[in-house]
């Protein structure tokens, strides 16, 4: 007969648990969302020896106390559902920080097997691991693994098959200091009386009461015997509590890692001699800043070639269409509409993509983080967190997933702060109609303009986050945690994966919503107004006010008048909500430019729309409400329509008012007259 | 305890750091319109921010050539990563060069009376330096799965 069981995997982030997972379960794996969050639950399922297991993979976390919602998740999983086995995997180059969780899993008395991953990486560094002498001492199975490669991982489930009918008690494996032992007992006894408890390993249980871990607290709240647990806690010192277990955990640490190991500490390895000079007090921020310079040249320098043969291959396609569809109003939809309208943007999947491989190499070599750690200065001035600023770097290539990438950050003022200036950060989306504009109306100054604009929404998103910070979201900042992984040499293939994953949502959009979107457009510029007596699509109405477009924007265009804009930019910005990619699609639709992009931008450099307008114009698509896809994943990831509107109805004033004082003022001293 | 850098090193470091910085300069006082008459001669236009990753890469050489002096172990760390750099900025003109150059293929008339070494920039030829120290000092950078420089003068 086969037996079931449920096996939790559970570790620090980035140790390899990922690709230990895939090497147990293989295809057979099942994604979805933890109950009523939006973290990522993975499941897979694997037979070995006759035991089918269900592998769970748990959130990373550095300890099972409730520092965020990863942490809680994967505590709440361990002790509510109580899988059979516990796997903690281990990063064999980082014990130390990885045992710390080792010592709270063993203090909850779960059967624990330690998959020592990354073991070839320790041995690089010249580390010996004596995974024996650690089983000893520990008392729980010690496997080595190399997940990247699948080593160890047939051993691993043996062990697990092994550890299923045995019977462990490691819940007192650690003793503290007489006067945490002493409290402990006393809170113990409390916990023992009180059946409400009987669900939770008592030590534990009374071990996080004395560290003051507020998700304990509120469920001892809950019980009966609770005035007697808040009299013990009274007459204690909760903060020198919390301190004395931990440093008495990572004692216990070093006393063993002491016997089982011997780490090599002569010579710096090569992740110290890197982390030395780019995480340097003087040097880290500029080499950031000259490494991001690179990554934008070679977005906008070296895509230029493949946007030119993109360009041209849609120009011959909707020429070719035109030409063959005798059909006039088919033949404006297929050539003006659909091929303009989608080659528009995808003329700019080279830049996107490139932004995207050059994150995606930044990220795998593990530069990202120390990017982060050197940025936590000073984005903690601002009132925000260095996680904060790799999801913001990420809103350079696409608002959508760098939201989603604010999951990372633990503090719920600092992760909502950083989800509601992210669209400040100039997306992919936006490019087309900065490059339009400014190439229109800049000429050779044209990549400065666009840089500035860069800066402006970069500025805009730090005055925001201080802003927020001192009014509406105020709190304590919180301290810097985040794991700093050996360097790698990031893998062409790996990097490709990473890349194609974030482009094919640019890609998906121009082939369904911006579709959608231009065909939208084009009809409401071909269908005849009410009352105008037109006939669709025929040149007295195509894009005219004599069409609905045109009675739309004409409605709106008072709005925007004061800003220098025309009916037109005012449909162009409306439907521009639905995809940023769509205000230079409708923009060549409505004033009759079809599916060349110069004849657009010449048209609107011979008069049909002023230089100062035009700088409003980029200014406002910078600021204004983010694209339907935005909107949705910042309702999704905040759970809130309150600031989902707030998000709106904020960055839309900033961008109204931005754009009115470069117009008016401008206008006024005679700028770019 | 024995240095794990020798006088080629400390010479290395150096030279590169003072070159990096120097042409970094001339980048960018370029920029700001001042001639220096050495534009044309060494390929150098006129480009702060250019300029700039120049002058960063110069320091982190020339840090390590002053850590290395006082005798500190660590200070090669600076000339291993300078070199990363470098070559890394190496490619990245390498790439635009070839953008530029492919690009002249594909519109022509964009590109009337270009020359190809119009997009010839410091940050190649300096890199060259870097390529040769890659070379000697080949045994101490592996690039395998981890970032690995290994010891020893």
């Amino acid at each position: 007969m086969t037996d079931k069981i449920t096996v939790a995997l559970t570790g620090n982030p980035n140790v390899g648990k990922t690709s230990i997972f895939n090497a147990i379960t293989g295809s057979k794996q099942h994604v979805g969302n933890w109950p009523g969050v939006t973290v990522e639950r993975k499941i897979g399922k694997r037979v070995h020896n006759d035991i089918e297991m269900e592998i769970v993979d748990l959130p990373g976390t550095y300890s099972l106390t409730a520092y965020s919602l990863d942490e809680i998740i994967a505590r709440d999983f361990i002790i509510e559902e109580k899988p059979d086995i516990v796997v903690q995997v281990i990063d064999a180059t980082n014990l130390e920080r990885n045992m710390y969780l080792t010592t709270q899993l063993m203090e909850l008395g779960v059967k624990l097997i330690i998959a020592l991953n990354m073991t070839d990486l320790a041995l690089a560094k010249g580390d010996s691991i004596d995974s024996e002498k650690m089983q000893e001492f520990l008392e729980v199975p010690v496997i080595s693994t190399i997940g990247s490669k699948g080593n160890g991982i047939e051993g691993l489930l043996d062990a697990v098959a092994d550890e299923l009918h045995k019977t462990r008690v490691t819940e007192n494996i650690f003793t503290y200091d007489s006067d945490i032992e002493t409290r402990g007992e006393e809170l113990e006894k409390v916990l023992n009386n009180d059946p409400y408890f009987a669900h939770y390993p008592s030590r534990w249980f009374s071990m996080k009461l004395l560290e003051g871990d507020e998700n304990i607290l509120k469920k001892a709240k809950e019980s009966e015997s609770y005035p007697e647990i808040e009299k013990i806690l009274n007459e204690l010192d909760a903060d020198s509590f919390e301190a004395k277990i931990a440093d008495q955990r990572y004692k216990t640490i070093q006393t063993m890692l002491r016997q089982v190991c011997d780490i090599n500490t002569e010579h710096l390895s090569g992740s110290d001699m890197v982390d030395r000079v780019v995480t340097n007090k003087a040097l880290g921020i500029p080499i950031f800043l000259s490494l991001m310079w690179a990554a934008f040249e070679i977005t906008f320098t070296f895509a230029t070639p493949f946007m030119n043969i993109i360009d041209i291959f849609f120009g011959w396609f909707a020429e070719t269409a035109t030409n063959l569809i005798t059909i006039p109003w088919l033949s404006s939809l297929v050539g003006e509409g659909m091929i303009a309208g989608v080659g528009s943007v995808l003329i700019f999947l080279p830049n996107i993509l490139l932004l995207f491989f050059m994150l995606s190499l930044m990220e795998d070599s593990g530069y990202m983080a120390r990017a982060a750690f050197i940025m936590d200065k000073i984005m903690s001035k601002i009132g925000l967190h260095g996680k904060s600023f790799i999801p913001l770097v990420m809103g350079f290539g696409c608002n959508v997933p760098a939201i989603m990438a604010t999951r990372t950050i633990e503090d719920t003022r600092d992760r909502l702060i950083t989800i509601l200036i992210t669209p400040f950060m100039s997306c992919g989306a936006r490019l087309p109609v900065y490059v339009l504009l400014a190439g229109a109306f800049f000429g050779r100054d044209a990549g400065v303009v666009i840089f500035s604009l860069y800066a402006l929404g970069i500025l805009v998103a730090i005055v925001s986050a201080k802003l927020m910070r001192s009014t509406i979201l105020r709190g304590e900042d919180a301290p810097f945690i985040m794991e700093l992984p050996s360097y790698k040499i990031p893998t062409l293939k790996g990097s490709f994966i990473h890349m194609w994953e974030r482009g094919k949502i640019y890609l998906k959009k121009a082939g369904s919503i911006i579709l959608i979107g231009v065909v939208g457009v084009w009809l409401l510029a071909s269908i005849p107004a009410p009352g105008s007596g037109g006939v669709f699509a025929s040149e007295e109405v195509y894009g005219t006010t004599n069409s609905v477009i045109g009675v739309i924007g004409q409605i709106i265009e008072p709005l925007v008048a004061p800003l220098g804009f025309d009916w037109r930019i005012a449909v162009a910005l409306l439907f521009g909500v639905v995809a940023k990619e769509i205000v230079v699609g409708s923009m060549g639709v409505l004033y009759g430019a079809g599916e060349n992009e110069d004849t657009l931008s010449d048209i609107l450099a011979a008069g049909a729309m002023t230089p100062l307008a035009g700088l409003g114009l980029m200014v406002f698509t910078l600021l204004y409400a983010p694209c339907f896809a935005c909107i949705g994943v910042i309702k999704r990831e905040t759970g809130s329509w309150k600031w989902t509107l707030f998000q709106l109805a904020y960055g839309t004033t900033l961008a109204w008012t931005f754009a009115f004082a470069v117009y008016q003022i401008g206008s006024r001293i005679g700028m770019l007259a | 305890m024995k240095n794990n850098y020798g006088n080629k090193e400390v010479a290395f470091s150096a030279l590169a750091g003072v070159l990096y910085a120097l042409f970094g300069l001339v980048h960018i006082i370029e920029g700001l319109g001042i001639d220096t008459g050495l534009s044309g001669m060494l390929f150098i236009p006129g480009d702060i921010l250019g300029g700039f990753c120049l002058v960063v890469i110069g320091a982190v050489f020339l840090i390590g050539f002053k850590e290395m002096l006082q005798g500190l172990n660590a200070g090669v760390s600076f000339v291993y990563v300078g070199i990363l750099m470098s070559l890394i900025f190496m490619a990245v003109y390498l790439l635009i060069m070839g953008g530029n150059l492919l690009d002249s293929f594909i519109v022509p008339d964009d590109y009337e009376g270009w020359s190809v070494m119009e997009t010839f920039r410091p940050g190649i030829y300096l890199g060259l330096l870097s390529l040769a120290g890659i070379l000697y000092w080949r045994d101490r950078f592996s690039l395998n799965e981890v970032l690995v420089f290994r010891e020893g003068a």
